[in-house]
């Protein structure tokens, strides 16, 4: 089964934190309050895009032609999420502040 | 985010919207040639294009001058469009993507300049005239059967001009990386100035013709 990582909290909204990691090989678990990273915090579509955007060693041009879609949306995909990046920064750091 | 997987309806997307697959040299190198054989239609067809949206029956009108119509309409949308883009988009805008993308959107007025073809639109505003205003040569006479026909031609070119301005906006907005009411707002606004100059230079052709 394909299990998504769940962000925010489902009564609330609000984002998730980790509370608690497990070593599978021998039972150790730590508990704590962590933020997740960034990249977690995107949606799936944007972490694939990000991967794409690596694996075609950042040429927009060659995403799009290996994405069957055109420059300018790929363009606007990838303004779009430094967008959403940089507004998830700023409320990260309002948080921390 | 929402644009990389949406089969809400695919066909009905590569109909409204190509440019999401489309758009740059290969939108331009499409386009221009809708452009070019739209203009050899229309002289075959005696239909013109005075400005960006309007379709009219016409007399016989030289090759040239359906070619620098369909022409200036293209280039005087894109230029203003552009020109909108450069000013309002936080993106980096293509020259190649705006001209493309715009050329390839006057699609839809290839087949409206095969519409011509028939005659019964013309035939049907000649009946209309001399039946409500007395105007023209004399009573035309047109059997009801012709005149659904013009009336069905008239309704497929309007729709025609529908899918033409939503193919021409969606254009604008992936070109443009624009959204929205600003999207909208900015794109109403080339569109007027652009009816007013591709207006004026069909004129200025006209006048070049007598
Ligand atoms: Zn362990």
């Amino acid at each position: 089964m394909d299990k998504k990582l769940p962000i925010t909290c489902p009564s609330c909204q609000s984002e998730l934190n980790v509370q608690s990691l497990a070593c599978e090989s021998c039972d150790t678990t730590i508990n704590g309050s962590y933020d997740l990273p960034l990249l977690l915090k995107l949606t799936q579509e944007e972490q694939e895009f990000i991967l794409d955007f690596v694996r075609f060693s950042g040429s927009l041009k060659k995403m799009a032609k290996k994405l069957n879609l055109s420059y300018p949306t790929v363009r606007n995909m990838l303004d779009d999420l430094i967008d959403t990046i940089e507004t998830r920064q700023q409320s990260d750091a309002d948080e921390t502040d | 985010m929402t644009q990389l997987k949406h089969a809400s309806n695919p066909m009905l997307t590569k109909l409204i919207n190509p440019f999401r697959f489309i758009a740059g040299f290969r939108a331009l190198a499409a386009g221009v040639l809708v452009i070019l054989v739209t203009a050899v239609l229309a002289y075959f067809s005696n239909t013109h294009f005075p400005d960006i949206l309007s379709v009219k029956i016409s007399g016989d009108l030289p090759f040239w001058f359906l070619v620098s119509q369909g022409a200036g309409n293209w280039f005087i949308v894109s230029v203003v469009l552009y020109l909108t883009a450069v000013i309002a988009s936080p993106s980096s805008v293509r020259l190649v993507d705006i001209f493309g993308t715009q050329a390839l959107a006057r699609f839809p007025y290839l087949p409206a300049a095969g519409i011509g073809f028939f005659g019964s639109v013309e035939k049907f505003g000649q009946y209309v005239l001399w039946e409500n205003l007395g105007m023209g040569d004399g009573p035309v006479a047109m059997a009801g059967w012709e005149m659904g026909f013009a009336i069905l031609l008239m309704m497929l070119t309007i729709l025609l001009s529908i899918w033409l301005v939503a193919l021409m906006y969606n254009a604008f907005k992936i070109s443009a990386n624009l959204k929205g009411a600003k999207s909208g707002g900015l794109f109403i606004l080339g569109f007027i100035v652009s009816i007013v100059l591709t207006r004026l230079f069909s004129n200025y052709l006209l006048a070049g013709l007598v």
